[in-house]
């Protein structure tokens, strides 16, 4: 065997072993010869504007193809953009292997360029955090790398390569590859755990069954679809878990939205949570009824009684731990139970389902979105990024596909800028589908430079702005707080992000009127280009969902 | 008449926590809110307006209001909202008898507050 260049390693491995495709970031000096590797190994590379719609990206790739996603970063400040994408990762529980540079060890301690401790950095946001020091070591650091972040419940991991073992020569032969890909091994619950599972079940009145991302992450929806269809049931599908069953079964909660949700919650007897942390955004457990029973399902055994101790723990992979569950449970209605919190919770959204039904000037939120539902239909990927924007485009929102509606910025780490970079990767996973990012206009400005990388790389998606002319969840909740007339660094102004995405060589639109949304929608679609539908709305519409963000750091 | 009796005690029950209640102040804080409980038909109903850190009500149900509960009949909101149940105010909205304009949260933050002086 003849000599390889160390660097091109990574790509060897990538694509011989784990069958990597693509993979996202920014070149740098430090990477060279990886980025080498990839054209060596034909590897597609998205070169983005920022390396945190890198990390972004190669997050949201896991998320829309199952399959784990790898960008790579050069040393120092490659590395430290890329941070906020890392850390919405380890708090989404996403597999993801970034690859970064490193100043050159010969160089320590010198003052080298981009001479930084980044391993201290990173390790609090990853699953693992490792340097090679050692190139025929590379293969098998990758190997590690793919491992760390599949096994059990996934995560981001980051392995830096220092030039001193990328940029040299090696016998091929010295860097063998492994036989074959990362797997993950599956996890099972104890039989007797099950039973008592399954008794509890088939004696609810009123069950509900709430899915988080290990329902996505899992990808159990044959199983799930089994297990609800069995016994009947009702279940609302939330982050990365929404579409695992379409949204328009009869038996999910989404015609009630988040709010139906927490008022049916308070009625329920037996909820079974699966694959989903009781964080901020169920009150940590708090909206259970203190009578309700509890089961949990999940990959991490410290979930399972976190925050809320459960009746019953069930620990495994969700779809395997369905597969087991449901030979055990009796099939059942609950047809009555399921109009009875319909019909409730419609009650308590009655102006919002009339907003959406009927015109008004301004723009409502919510009628814009369910235009854009109109046109666009449920067979597309809906990305939701903003803070009152999300509220409304996950509750209006109607989706068939896989993680087919996800309020990016609603995940743990509230990272607003996540929309445009999942949004490309959605549609580069799905090409096929229409994929439309609703962004609020603040959360627009993070990534909006990404519309070059569209253009440059063919990637047409329609980005809607819902245009307050403002941070509005900041806006409206300091108007509960410190009042209006106080208002702190949470106005922005009337502007034409349109012209701007023009200026990249997109597609741009610019409405005011209602009867404008929908022909702007159709001409964004047919121009086959990235596009910005820059809508102007209804500046005083607060959602629900900033009074509780606003309770939920008031202190007295 | 119970209805609107109801109404008026429980203004002046949360009027007196304002005053005496502190952890009823410090829940209700600088909030700007102004929430309608009424009949459908709008004849009767109250509205409790509170506006950094007071409160003050009027008679009626025709008011412009942040969110308003309303109730298809007077003596349903008068059973249900005496007997002070989550389940019976659900049960009242399954049925058609009660419905929510404008926020839900709104509501619930009014009705969290009831609970909190009611305890
Ligand atoms: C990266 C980041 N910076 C700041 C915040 C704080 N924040 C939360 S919501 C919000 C306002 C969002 O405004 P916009 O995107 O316009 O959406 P809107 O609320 O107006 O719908 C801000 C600034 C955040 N969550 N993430």
């Amino acid at each position: 065997m003849a000599d390889i260049k160390a660097g091109h390693l990574v790509a060897k491995y990538l694509k011989e072993v784990e069958g990597v495709e693509i993979v996202f970031g920014i070149s740098g000096g430090h990477i060279e010869s990886i980025l080498d590797g990839f054209t060596e190994y034909g590897i597609r590379t998205i070169d983005v504007r920022h390396e945190q719609a890198a990390a972004m990206m190669a997050h949201a790739w896991s998320v829309y193809t199952g399959k784990t996603g790898v960008c790579f970063l050069t040393a120092g400040p490659g590395f430290t953009n890329g941070i906020t994408g890392i850390a919405n990762a380890y708090l989404d529980n996403a597999p993801l292997v970034v690859i970064c540079g490193k100043h050159p060890l010969r160089d320590d301690l010198k003052g080298a360029l981009q001479e930084m401790n980044q391993i201290d950095v990173v390790k609090p946001i990853t699953k693992w955090a490792a340097t090679c020091y050692d190139a025929k070591r590379i293969p098998e650091y990758m190997a590690l790398a793919f491992r760390q972040a599949t096994a059990g419940r996934p995560g981001p991991v980051f392995l830096e390569l220092p030039p001193d073992i990328l940029n040299i020569m090696i016998p091929e032969e010295s860097a063998p590859m492994p036989s074959r890909p990362s797997r993950r091994y599956t996890i099972h619950p104890d039989d007797a755990d099950l039973e008592q599972a399954a008794a509890l079940i088939n004696a609810a009145k009123k069950p509900l069954f709430l899915g988080g991302s290990g329902v996505g992450l899992s990808a159990s929806g044959d199983r799930l679809r089994e297990f609800v269809e069995k016994s009947g049931v009702p279940f609302m599908l939330l982050n990365y878990g929404r579409g695992e069953l379409p949204d328009s079964h009869p038996q999910s909660m989404w015609d009630i939205g988040n709010v139906g949700l927490l008022v049916t919650l308070g009625q329920a007897d037996l909820v079974i949570a699966a694959g989903i942390r009781f964080n901020w955004l169920l009150m940590s457990g708090g909206v259970i009824p203190p009578a309700a029973k509890l089961l949990r399902i999940d990959i991490d055994p410290q979930e399972v009684d976190r925050n809320r101790q459960a009746d019953v723990g069930l620990v495994g992979d969700i779809a395997s731990v369905l597969a087991q569950l449901t030979p055990l449970v009796e099939k059942r209605s609950h047809s009555e139970w399921i109009s009875t919190f319909k019909a409730a919770g419609k009650a308590f959204i009655d102006s919002e389902l009339k907003a959406r039904e009927n015109p008004s000037d301004p723009i409502h939120p919510i009628r814009l979105v369910a235009k854009i539902q109109e046109t666009v239909g449920e067979d597309a990927v809906y990305v939701v990024d903003g803070g009152d924007t999300s509220y409304f485009g996950q509750v209006g929102f109607v989706t068939r596909q896989k993680a087919g509606v996800i309020g990016t910025s609603s995940g743990l780490l509230g990272c607003l800028g996540t929309g445009i970079p999942f949004g490309m990767a959605a549609k580069l996973a799905r090409p096929d589908k229409t994929v439309v990012v609703l962004n609020g206009d603040g959360s627009f400005g993070f990534n909006s430079m990404e519309f070059d990388t569209m253009v440059r790389h063919n990637i047409p998606v329609v980005v809607v702005v819902n245009n307050d002319c403002a941070w509005g969840m900041i806006k409206h909740s300091q108007e509960m707080s410190i009042g209006g007339d106080r208002l702190s660094c949470s106005e922005l102004g009337t502007r034409r992000y349109e012209k701007m995405v023009e200026g990249l060589g997109g597609h741009g639109e610019f409405v005011t009127k209602d009867e404008e949304i929908v022909p702007a929608l159709k001409r964004a679609l047919a121009s086959g280009k990235p596009a910005c539908v820059n809508v102007m709305t209804d500046p005083t519409v607060t959602s629900p969902a900033t009074p509780l963000f606003y309770q939920s750091l008031k202190m007295q | 008449m119970k209805f609107s009796l109801l109404l008026f005690i429980l203004f002046h029950k949360l009027k007196r926590a304002v005053k005496t209640n502190g952890a009823y102040r410090s829940y209700i804080g600088t909030v700007q809110l102004r929430i309608l409980i009424r009949t459908a038909d709008g004849k009767r109903g109250r509205l409790f307006v509170f506006d950094r850190g007071s409160l003050t009500s009027k008679r009626g149900g025709g008011f412009d209001a942040d969110a308003a509960l309303v109730w298809a009949d007077a003596a349903t909101a008068f059973k249900v909202m005496a007997s002070g149940s989550d389940e019976e105010s659900f049960l009242a909205a399954a049925r058609g008898k009660l419905k929510v304009e404008g926020m839900a949260y709104y509501i619930q933050w009014f009705t969290d507050g009831v609970k909190l002086v009611m305890k």
